[in-house]
């Protein structure tokens, strides 16, 4: 008796993060730090900051020859693109036959410490009270509980610390952040801007905002990082810790409490709910490896898994209380999946600036906020779309003449090719009810859980949006001087984007949501969900640093609450 | 969809697109590495000699290494031999087959044994009569050359680390292009 008794104490911890990405990683560091002793749950391998990133430094002669072939490697069919060698195992294997497609979806999943945090764009914006306000006046969906006036302060606080790169414009769609020094555009990128400026009052262009350190000012040094060094090869890891990833950013400071405990390889199955309590007690974990069975006990939860994982984590934790899955009452979980749609714009080249040239490989691109549907502007459509994009000057790939060789061949491809510029289009998805993931309960993995199911797309909404992203894109190049201007729309598939939301959507009314407006289960007070599962509109920008602004939020109130003994 | 071959392009392209547009060729060589499938390829030495020596009219030693130098049949072979389906395999000998047929016909020689001129002139004969074979080797030494430690450190401008980026600066007069 007295051994079970140590057994479960030593299983006790204040906190439970499930999740080791951006909101995970945010979680753990407030909470720490706020002296709780907490346990993060990844279910993934460990990844040891800079020695992990054994790829990080490679030149190309020292990649496997079929990874040099770069694009061609389409070309070669039984070359199949296998990021095992290149990027060990950052991804989990044989992922995309991991769940069912009712309609095509793309779910990518990771398979390390710090999830997709390691690899992933490092695009950061604001939503603002446009994206806020935007469901209540439209009546889409439902409202979200809090207004950008709540999460600014957090906006504020993450920026400081992860470092955002980027340019002030003082624009209502597309709050400032705290930046550091914005990155240069390049020749090409300046000439499309200086002509959207001229052409389109209400339109701009600006640098990337990107988690990278333009900069390292004394916070970031502090946290043991460094600036980057333009080698555009973030997907590897860095080795300098220069952009914003668990590793680099929040894990250390939470180590630095001594009240971090870091579990890798663990599969979390299930939320444990306890009846008399109506609290969360804490949750059984499936090694990854061994497949042993374990129960952990905590005061709080934080479900930080990925949307749909979260998600089907909630799904899977059935009780008599919540036979549906843990806090559904609404019978909202799983439903309402959001991406952004994108995958659709225009390339041209320029034939100006030859005598002009650039240094450095800039890992980031340009942005054009939304500007469709703000101010003025009506469309046929609700919401609107930003694009990402950017230019360069071409190098040996460029395009000579095919049946060309010879000395004067290899002297041409010594030349700088042409300036080129593209935009992509990144547009809002509405949340929609029918768009789900749901549990298929008879195909269980080796570790137990239900295979997932999606049954979303995009709809009449975004299609019609499309037309303008393509269009748009092509009469800007060209206004501005661009030849060779030739459009794409390459289809969008759910998932594609992985900027999956909306499955646990946040709101007022327990009748209609599954979380509060402090990220909290309306009827199980102390698990909070504050990744992409949370979200009650998508926007149109990338949403992780919204992901960490509700973290870090959600966890202050946590403390809060709990210091109050209300959780 | 239906091939594990689709599926993992469709997983690559998921990848490429979660960095954005900006991807440099490493980093899209990082997202590709490769696996074999099926039984690979072995190219006969003599073959190997005359890949090499193909990849050399392509992109010749001028005041710089050449193809041949740089080893680019052992990356153009590698490629074929284990990247490629068996009808693209059989195009790759064939068109290697013709090129001594070739030299044979019009200089009664092995393309070995070809002087540089003639050499040129049989490979001007392949992009007429084996377009698709020189299409091809030409891709890949081109790739296999600038790719190369010869190639991007000798031929192009390589800098491992930049430290800085500026987008706009003037074209230095002999600049070449960066490697990466």
């Amino acid at each position: 008796m007295n051994l079970n008794i140590d057994a479960v104490k030593a299983q006790t911890y204040d906190a439970i993060v499930i999740g080791s990405g951006v909101s995970g990683g945010w979680a753990a560091k407030e909470l720490t730090e706020k002296g709780l002793r907490v346990l993060m749950l990844e279910r993934g391998r460990p990844l040891e900051h800079v020695s992990g990133y054994t790829e990080a430094l490679k030149a190309p002669w020292e990649m496997p020859e079929a990874a040099r072939l770069g694009d061609l490697a389409l070309k070669y069919p039984q070359a199949p693109p296998d990021a095992a060698k290149t990027v060990p195992t950052y991804w989990m294997p044989g992922a995309d036959t991991s769940y069912r497609q009712e309609k095509p979806f793309r779910w990518l999943r990771p398979d390390i410490v710090g999830g997709k945090s390691i690899m992933w764009g490092r695009q950061s914006y604001r939503f603002s009270d446009i994206d806020f306000e935007a469901n209540a006046k439209e009546g889409i969906g439902i409202d979200w509980p809090i207004r950008y006036k709540d999460l600014a302060p957090w906006y504020s606080y993450v920026e400081k610390f992860a470092g955002i790169s980027g340019e002030k414009l003082g624009l209502p769609q597309l709050p400032d952040s705290e930046f550091i020094a914005p990155m240069d555009m390049f020749l090409v990128e300046k000439e499309v801007r200086k002509s959207i400026e001229k052409n389109y009052p209400g339109r701009v262009m600006t640098i990337g905002r990107t988690a990278n350190l333009s900069e390292a000012q004394k916070v970031h040094v502090d946290n043991g990082r460094s600036p980057c060094q333009y080698r555009n090869q973030c997907i590897r890891g860095c080795p300098y810790g220069a952009y914003f990833s668990t590793q680099s950013c929040t894990l250390p400071p939470a180590v630095k409490t001594g009240r971090l405990t870091l579990r890798p390889n663990s599969v979390v199955t299930e939320v444990i709910y306890d009846a008399q309590k109506q609290r969360a007690s804490g949750v059984r974990v499936k090694d990854a490896q061994t497949l042993e069975s374990q129960e952990y006990f905590a005061k709080i939860i934080f479900v930080c898994a990925s949307a749909m994982a979260s998600t089907a984590l909630l799904m899977n934790s059935v009780s008599e209380r919540f036979p549906n899955g843990l806090g559904n009452d609404s019978g909202q979980l799983g439903h309402n999946l959001m991406d952004h749609h994108f995958r659709i714009g225009a390339n041209g080249q320029w034939e100006g600036g030859q005598d002009r040239y650039y240094y450095g490989r800039r890992a980031n691109g340009i942005y054009i906020p939304r500007y469709r549907n703000i101010g003025p502007d009506k469309r046929d459509y609700l919401r609107g779309f930003g694009y990402q994009g950017g230019g360069g000057r071409q190098g040996w790939q460029h395009q000579v003449a095919e049946l060309a060789f010879g000395a004067s061949l290899k002297e041409e491809l010594t030349k700088p090719g042409l300036w080129n510029m593209g935009l992509i289009g990144f547009g809002e998805q509405l949340p929609e009810y029918k768009n789900r993931m749901y549990l298929d309960k008879t195909k269980l993995d080796k570790w137990g859980l239900p295979m997932l199911v999606f049954d979303a797309e995009i709809g009449e909404n975004e299609k019609k949006m499309r037309v303008d992203m393509l269009n748009d894109a092509q009469e800007m190049l060209e206004k501005a001087g661009l030849i060779n201007v030739k459009t794409y729309d390459q289809g969008s598939v759910l998932g594609q984007a992985v900027h999956e939301m909306g499955t646990a959507r946040m709101g007022r009314d327990p009748k209609t949501s599954v979380l509060n407006g402090n990220n909290q289960i309306h009827a199980v007070k102390n698990v909070f969900v504050t990744d992409g599962a949370c979200m009650t509109s998508s926007a149109c920008v990338n949403p992780s640093l919204t992901y960490m602004a509700l973290s870090a939020r959600a966890a202050h109130f946590a403390v809060q609450e709990l210091k109050a003994m209300r959780i | 969809m239906s091939t594990p071959f689709i599926r993992r392009r469709e997983a690559l392209q998921r990848l490429a697109l979660l960095v954005g547009a900006t991807l440099s060729l490493p980093v899209q060589a990082a997202l590709r590495g490769e696996t074999t499938a099926g039984v690979p390829l072995v190219f006969s030495e003599a073959q190997q000699r005359l890949m090499a020596d193909l990849a050399d009219v392509i992109l010749p030693s001028t005041d710089t290494p050449g193809a041949k130098d740089a080893g680019v049949h052992q990356f153009i072979g590698h490629v074929i031999g284990h990247c490629t389906a068996p009808a693209q395999q059989e195009l790759f000998l064939k068109g290697l087959q013709q090129t001594d047929a070739l030299s044979q016909t019009v200089f009664r020689k092995p393309f070995s044994e070809l002087d540089s001129p003639q050499r040129t002139e049989v490979v001007r004969q392949l992009t007429q009569r084996e377009k698709p074979f020189f299409l091809t080797l030409r891709e890949l030494t081109i790739v296999g050359y600038f790719t190369s430690e010869t190639g991007a450190t000798k031929t192009l401008a390589y800098l491992p680390i930049p430290g800085r980026f500026q987008g706009d600066l003037p074209l230095k007069p002999g600049q070449k292009v960066w490697a990466l």
